[in-house]
């Protein structure tokens, strides 16, 4: 079932380099671009129904159009912080297609007039930094960016910045102010970035995915787009897939495919000996589905948001009937505690609560209280901050103890692992 | 405009007014700790939680620009859980040291505890440690357990004084208020950022542990540091004052004052005063004597300045209105005085301004002074004219400054008014550089009088007698009394 829209030539080394990304139709694209009006692309992008692909799954034609209408300078940023457990797909984009990045960010400033862009890399992204620069550099040299891009009299520059480390950058307005030269943290809405964002500019912020996408649109047109995928979800989107399965990787596949197909088919079946237990669709944040839940889903934002779940950034999570769920709701929230930036108290406060009651639990000093007071800390951090990262923390803590509760009242009562026995997480790696 | 309803009350508020500010209005309580009115939002407490009809998700209040029609509720099931769960986040790692803290009585945590919160803890895990009683410079303390990070100080130092000192480093519970490494928090303005902590993180050095806040009182004023006039709080009890705060006054100094306005009040208490007449005795040889009764004291010298011949007035620009009336009437318009000699403190930085608060003329009322003048039609000599005639006195008046750090040149001063005959010496505090003086009489303090200051603009602010400290202690306006009884001059 894998439909290879955007990732068709990914294994040719060539792809890479400005001279091969050429040869295989590169930068045809960004001709037909600059033959249309601005204001015509980004209905094309509406028309085709492109959905963000960093986790809300926004309207990218939509977003694209709250910009005011007026001539201040405005910026083009696109998100490559991708920190989001489990999931690793823009690393892949950057890796093997820059240039399909670049012509998208080329075409998507043209349609929104902006003629200066960032593209802002999580710092631990070593290769895709240095691959990333080094296609801007070819770029620059061929005259595709810079004053006057191809004779069509626009102008746009382009640059790559590092990040320096943390989760909370992936949030639009934390990226803003990271880039800005502050401290990575999310700023309030209103105003939203396309009003006020990047240095108090019209802004908006997209997703390597997002961005790569467009270039195929403006080639093939929305309708031909909209032929993959169903209707609210159309297109194809890559999925980062990892956990106990026989080819854990990176697939496109059209959104709205059964997973039970996707897993037999693309990610080779469980490893032998490996049973499915549950299912987090769209990277760590995203609520975890149970084994019967997981195998009558469909891949698609509409059908994830009816169980309650999310399709989120694609990074698909397999659990296995081997893994302990409260070792691994620990592990989430070592990570949540981490990485909450400390501005608003319910996710400061509630993130470091909530790891120190599974560090307990798996230390054997938990309680069966313990279990509902997860659930009630959780309860009251959705929705209460600036930003997702404290509904981030709390999801998968409502969903893992209330779908998996036996696993953890039997951690409570026994002080042992249901599934693992006596050895935890905690012990193997400390 | 805008109309909404909060609670069922309805108001009509300008464009661009928050739902904070419409609820303040109509003296609807909504929590908050970040959210301050003389600072930028941060949004960042998520104590003013409200519920909004037609809005799934709960809204933060301070953030929250009213539209017409809006519907707002601020006290039912769901914004009271949401808030206690607000609070019980700020408590769950929060020392809970009350007894040994000294916001306590005045503390946003305990207030909204008893409002909002009045639950069962059950946070039973280790608290996260911080580091306790951290000296951020010189006038403020930080204890970085009790902080509950709302950024008020970062946003003060950011936005009003403008010095940068303080950030939150870190991140997550570990986050941490500091200031950055050999730029400790010495602004002029840095006891604000005491002021406006809701909780017991940052505390005032001088303030520290000398009073609980239950057994003081307070009462508002007029700062007498400057010609600025900033409004402010007197907190005192049967010791004396403790300290200072500023009141809000959007005219004259906004919510903030400088940081010399915090030390006004030392001069009042008892150890810096004079407490009772001081006569210098030639039939002593010169001994002093303390005590006499100021009336008494007031007869004598009323008996020898009738028969005075040359006599000049010294005036310093730290008294009321009122009293340079009463001087000015008497002096000038029955004793027909015409040596007025006007004393400035630092000539050269009298006009100087530091942009915010601080003026270099460090009187509260040079403005008073100047219209009490021209209205009695007289010419205000300068000091330093006093010296050319001074033995041509056989009496000086002097009215002598109130706030004797702010006039370096005391002593200087005084070696020149001791060449006339006989000096009276009008004062609050105690100076070794009086003792020659034939007579020292004990005046009020600005805090235990009733009066008014004009300020650098010309507004005239009234200030109160809101302590007894010096019970002996009288006014310009008192004096002028006793000398009109004894000299039989009726005014």
């Amino acid at each position: 079932m894998e439909t290879k829209l955007l990732t068709q030539h990914y294994d040719k080394p060539e792809y890479q380099s400005l001279k091969g990304y050429q040869k295989l139709g590169g930068y045809e694209a960004l001709k037909k671009a600059f033959s249309m009006k601005p204001q015509d692309i980004i209905t094309e992008v509406k028309n085709a129904g492109l959905r963000g692909r960093g986790g809300a799954g926004f309207s990218t034609g939509m977003k694209w159009s709250f910009l005011p209408n007026n001539n201040e300078p405005r910026y083009l940023l696109c998100n490559a912080d991708e920190g989001e457990p489990g999931t690793f797909k823009d690393r892949v984009m950057m890796e093997r297609a820059p240039h399909q990045l670049i012509e998208g960010m080329i075409i998507s400033a043209f349609a929104i007039n902006s003629k200066k862009s960032y593209i802002y890399i999580r710092g631990e992204y070593m290769a895709p930094i240095k691959i990333v620069e080094k296609a801007i550099r070819e770029v620059y040299d061929a005259g595709l960016l810079g004053k006057n891009i191809l004779g069509s009299g626009f102008d746009h520059d382009m640059d790559v910045y590092r990040g320096a480390g943390a989760y909370i950058v992936g949030e639009e307005t934390g990226l803003i102010s990271s880039l800005e030269g502050k401290k990575g943290q999310p700023k309030l809405k209103p105003p939203f970035p396309a009003v006020q964002g990047y240095l108090k500019k019209p802004t908006i912020v997209n997703n390597v995915e997002t961005l790569a996408t467009v270039p195929w649109i403006i080639t093939n047109g929305a309708s031909e787009y909209k032929k993959y995928g169903t209707e609210k979800s159309p297109g194809t989107k890559l999925f980062s897939v990892s956990g106990n399965i026989n080819k854990p990787g990176v697939y496109e596949v059209p959104l709205g495919i059964p997973f039970k197909d996707f897993l037999q088919n693309e990610c080779g079946g469980m490893k032998p000996g490996y049973e499915l237990k549950a299912l987090i669709p769209g990277g760590s944040s995203c609520p975890v589905l149970t084994r019967d839940e997981a195998l009558k889903s469909t891949m698609d934002y509409e059908c994830m948001s009816q169980l309650g779940s999310m399709l989120g950034s694609g990074g698909v999570i397999i659990i296995d009937d081997k893994q302990c769920m409260v070792d691994l709701l620990n592990i989430l929230m070592n990570f949540y505690h981490h990485e909450s930036c400390g501005q608003c108290t319910p996710c400061r406060e509630g993130t470091g609560w909530m790891n120190k009651i599974t560090t307990s639990l798996l230390t054997k000093n938990g309680k069966l209280e313990d279990i509902s007071l997860l659930h009630k800390i959780a309860s009251h951090m959705l929705g209460t901050t600036i930003c997702a990262l404290s509904d981030a923390a709390a999801m998968p803590v409502m969903s893992f103890v209330t779908k998996f509760r036996d696993e953890f009242e039997y951690y409570a009562k026994e002080k042992r692992s249901k599934v693992k026995g006596d050895v935890h997480y905690a012990q193997a790696h400390h | 405009m805008p109309k909404l309803t909060i609670n069922g009350q309805s108001i009509e508020v300008p464009q661009g007014t928050t739902v904070i500010q419409a609820a303040k209005e109509l003296n609807i309580p909504i929590a908050h700790y970040c959210y301050h009115e003389g600072l930028s939002i941060a949004g960042a407490c998520r104590m003013c939680l409200v519920e909004v009809e037609k809005n799934p998700k709960l809204q933060i209040a301070c953030n929250l620009p009213v539209t017409d029609g809006m519907v707002v509720y601020t006290d039912n099931p769901r914004v009271k859980d949401a808030v206690k769960w607000s609070l019980d986040f700020h408590l769950i790692n929060h020392p809970l040291d009350c007894p040994i803290c000294d916001q306590a009585g005045e503390c946003k945590l305990q207030d909204y505890y008893m409002d909002y919160g009045l639950y069962t803890p059950e946070m039973d895990q280790r608290k996260v440690k911080k580091n306790k009683a951290v000296s951020l410079g010189d006038r403020v303390v930080l204890d970085q357990e009790r902080c509950i990070l709302c950024s008020r100080c970062v946003r003060f130092t950011k936005e009003v004084s403008k010095t940068h000192e303080l950030g939150i480093f870190n991140r997550g519970d570990r986050s941490i208020i500091a200031t950055f490494e050999d730029r400790p928090l010495n602004n002029n303005y840095s006891v604000n950022t005491v002021d406006i902590c809701p909780v017991g993180a940052l505390t005032s050095k001088d303030f520290r542990f000398k009073q609980r806040v239950w057994f003081l009182k307070d009462f508002d004023t007029i700062c007498n540091g400057c010609s600025t006039g900033c409004n402010v709080k007197v907190s005192y009890n049967a010791n004396g004052v403790f300290r200072v705060r500023p009141k809000v006054n959007k005219e004259v100094n906004g919510h903030w004052m400088c940081d010399f306005g915090r030390d006004i009040y030392k001069h009042t208490n008892k150890e810096y005063r004079l407490e009772a007449v001081v006569e210098k005795r030639e039939d002593l040889s010169g001994a002093t004597v303390k005590g006499k009764p100021v009336a008494l004291a007031l007869q004598e010298i009323g008996k020898n300045l009738k028969q005075a011949k040359n006599i000049a007035l010294v005036l310093t620009a730290q008294y009321t209105v009122e009293e340079y009336e009463a001087f000015l009437n008497f002096f000038v318009g029955k004793l027909k005085v015409s040596s007025i000699y006007y004393w400035k403190n630092n000539e050269t930085s009298f006009d100087s301004f530091d942009g915010l608060l601080i003026r270099g003329d460090k009187n509260p009322n040079t403005q008073g002074l100047l219209k009490a003048a021209q209205k009695h039609n007289v010419k205000l000599l300068p000091v330093t004219e006093f010296d050319k005639s001074a033995s041509s006195f056989d009496f000086c008046i002097l009215a002598a400054p109130e706030n004797q750090a702010v006039y370096p040149d005391i002593t200087e001063k005084c070696q020149m008014f001791k060449k006339s005959n006989e000096v009276v010496c009008i004062t609050s505090c105690y100076n070794d550089s009086y003792n020659g003086f034939k007579w020292q009489i004990p005046a009020k303090s600005f805090v235990e009088k009733d009066g008014t200051f004009v300020n650098f603009k010309g507004v005239a602010q009234k200030i109160k007698a809101g302590v007894k400290i010096i019970p002996t202690s009288v006014s310009l306006e008192e004096v002028v009394y006793g000398l009109t009884e004894s000299m039989g001059v009726s005014i």
